[in-house]
C-alpha cells in the first residue's frame, strides 16, 4: 500500500460504486433544462437539469436523442429516464439521459407546437392548397365514430337542411393509439369510393388528450392527400387542432360542419322561386311595353280607315283640276272680251252705220257706183238706204269740174 | 339541357335576371334569355328535389375490397 491512490483510481472507484447501485442505473427524474447545447458534429446534447435549489449536468448522446419528438430548450420541464455515472476527465458525476419527454400538459403543447411548425414548413397548411367546398353537395362522406354524439348531430343537421342528401360513413375510433391511422384510412376509403363531394371528419369535444388523434402527422397528411374537400369538426378546448389547420374548412363543432357541408335546400328553393318571379315579372313588363307600343300604333286612324289615304289623293287631284278649270275659264273669258271689243270696233266701221247717218249707196248693174261719169241719163240704178232700197232712173247729170274731188 | 353544376346554373340564372332587369336588350335577345332563364330555374328546382337520401356505411373487407352497407 502506497498510502495514496491516483485521481483516476478514485474516479474509477466511485464509478464502480455508482454502477453497482441498482437505483442509480435506471430511474426517472424531473427537472428544468438550462444551458442547453447541441453539438452538431457529434450529435450529442449537453445541458443542466435544475430545480429551485440545485442542478446536475446531463448528457444525451446522439444514439439516444435521435428519436426525440420535440426539441429540448432552456426553461422546459422534462421527465428524463437516466443513469448516473462519473465523467472522469472532470471528476464529476453526470446524468446520462436515455429517454426524454416534455413534462405534463405543457409538454404535449410543446410537442404539438413543434409538429405544427414542422408541418407548416412542409406546406401542409398552405392556404393555396385548400380546396373549395362545393355549394351544392348531394353526397357527404363522414369519418367519425358510429357511436358518438357527433354523428347524430351531423346526420340531424344534414337531414334538416338537405333531406335528399346521401351520406356515406366510415366508422373509426376517434381517440386512442389506433385512432390516427383509422381516421386516415377512413379518408382514403371515402376517396376510393369516390361518390362523396365533401368529407366531414371529426368528433365531439373532449379533453386535450382525447383529441390528440387529430393532432397527428398521420391524419394531417391524410387530410391533405384527400382529393375530396375535407371539413374538420373537432369540438375542442384549445384554439386549434392540426387536423383543423390541414382541413379545407374548419368547423367548431360537428353541427356546424354539417351546415357548412350541405346547402339549406328550402332556402335555395325560395331563392330560385324569387328568381322565377323576377324573370317572369321582367318579361311581362317587357312584353307589356311592346304590346302597348303596338296598340298605340294600331290605334292610328290609318288602320281603321285606310281609304283616307285615297281620299287625300283624290282631294289633291280635284284641287288641281279645279285650279286648271279656273285657269281655262279665265282664259276663255278674256278671249270673249277681246272678241266682243273687236266685233264692236268692226261694227263701228260697218257701212250700215254710214247709211244710218243718212248716206246711201248706189249700185249699177249690181256694182257699187263711185263716179257719175259712168252713168248716162235714163239709166237704171239701185239706191240702198238704211231702211230699204229704191230703184231709180237718172233724170239729170251734172259733173264736178275738179276731177280730183271725185271719191 | 346539358349537365351543368347547380352553382353554375344558379349563377347563370342570377346573371340572366340581372341582365333582363337592367340591360337594354332587343325583343329577340330578351326572349332567348328568358327561355334560358326558365330552363335554368327548372333545372335548379329539379336538382333540389331529388330522390330521398340514404345513409350508408363504407367498410373494407378482409380482401381489401370496399363494401357499402345500408344503415338503420
Amino acid at each position: 500500500m502506497k498510502g495514496f491512490i491516483s485521481v483516476s483510481e478514485l474516479n474509477e472507484y466511485i464509478s464502480g460504486l455508482l454502477a453497482a447501485d441498482e437505483f442509480l442505473s435506471d430511474f426517472w427524474m424531473k427537472g428544468e433544462i438550462s444551458g442547453f447545447r447541441f453539438y452538431r458534429q457529434s450529435g450529442h446534447m449537453y445541458f443542466t437539469l435544475k430545480d429551485q435549489e440545485t442542478a446536475v449536468s446531463c448528457v444525451m448522446f446522439k444514439s439516444r436523442n435521435q428519436g426525440l419528438k420535440f426539441e429540448p430548450e432552456d426553461g422546459l420541464e422534462v421527465l428524463v429516464r437516466v443513469y448516473v455515472s462519473v465523467y472522469p476527465k472532470q471528476g464529476k458525476y453526470q446524468v446520462y439521459v436515455q429517454e426524454m419527454q416534455p413534462y405534463g400538459k405543457g409538454g404535449l403543447f410543446l410537442q404539438l407546437e413543434q409538429l405544427k411548425s414542422k408541418l407548416e414548413a412542409e406546406g401542409y397548411f398552405a392556404p393555396e392548397n385548400k380546396k373549395t367546398i362545393p355549394e351544392m353537395v348531394n353526397y357527404v362522406g363522414i369519418v367519425t365514430s358510429q357511436d358518438g354524439a357527433a354523428l347524430k348531430d351531423i346526420l340531424r343537421v344534414i337531414k334538416q337542411r338537405h333531406p335528399s342528401c346521401q351520406v356515406i360513413l366510415v366508422h373509426s375510433s376517434v381517440q386512442g393509439d389506433t385512432a390516427p391511422a383509422e381516421l386516415a384510412e377512413g379518408l382514403k376509403l371515402i376517396n376510393a369510393h369516390g361518390q362523396a363531394e365533401v368529407i366531414i371528419i371529426g368528433r365531439g369535444g373532449g379533453s386535450f388528450e382525447d383529441l390528440m388523434a387529430f393532432n397527428t402527422e398521420t391524419l394531417v397528411k391524410a387530410i391533405c392527400e384527400s382529393r375530396i374537400p375535407v371539413i374538420s369538426a373537432v369540438g375542442h378546448e384549445i384554439d386549434f387542432s392540426l387536423a383543423d389547420m390541414a382541413a379545407d374548412l374548419r368547423a367548431a363543432t360537428p353541427t356546424q360542419a354539417a351546415s357548412m357541408a350541405v346547402p339549406d335546400i328550402s332556402r335555395l328553393k325560395k331563392e330560385i322561386e324569387k328568381y322565377q318571379y323576377r324573370i317572369n315579372r321582367v318579361m311581362e313588363r317587357r312584353i307589356g311595353h311592346y304590346s302597348e307600343t303596338l296598340d298605340r300604333l294600331m290605334l292610328k286612324r290609318i288602320w281603321k280607315e285606310p281609304h283616307i289615304i285615297i281620299n287625300e289623293k283624290e282631294r289633291k287631284v280635284a284641287e288641281q283640276q279645279e285650279k286648271m278649270n279656273r285657269c281655262i275659264a279665265g282664259f276663255v273669258q278674256g278671249s270673249q272680251h277681246r272678241c266682243s271689243l273687236a266685233i264692236e270696233a268692226l261694227d263701228q266701221l260697218s257701212p250700215l252705220k254710214v247709211l244710218q247717218r243718212g248716206y246711201v249707196v248706189v249700185y249699177k248693174d249690181g256694182k257699187l257706183l263711185r263716179q257719175t261719169k259712168k252713168v248716162e241719163i235714163g239709166e237704171h240704178l239701185k239706191i240702198i238706204f238704211n231702211d230699204g232700197n229704191l230703184g231709180v232712173r237718172v233724170m239729170d247729170k251734172e259733173m264736178f269740174l275738179n276731177e280730183k274731188n271725185q271719191i | 339541357m346539358k349537365k351543368i353544376k347547380f352553382e353554375e346554373a344558379l349563377k347563370g340564372l342570377e346573371a340572366i335576371v340581372d341582365k333582363l332587369e337592367t340591360g337594354e336588350l332587343d325583343l329577340e335577345e330578351s326572349i332567348k334569355l328568358y327561355e334560358e332563364g326558365i330552363d335554368l330555374s327548372v333545372y335548379c328546382q329539379k336538382q333540389l328535389t331529388q330522390a330521398e337520401g340514404k345513409i350508408q356505411r363504407l367498410i373494407k373487407k378482409l380482401d381489401g375490397d370496399i363494401q357499402v352497407v345500408d344503415m338503420e
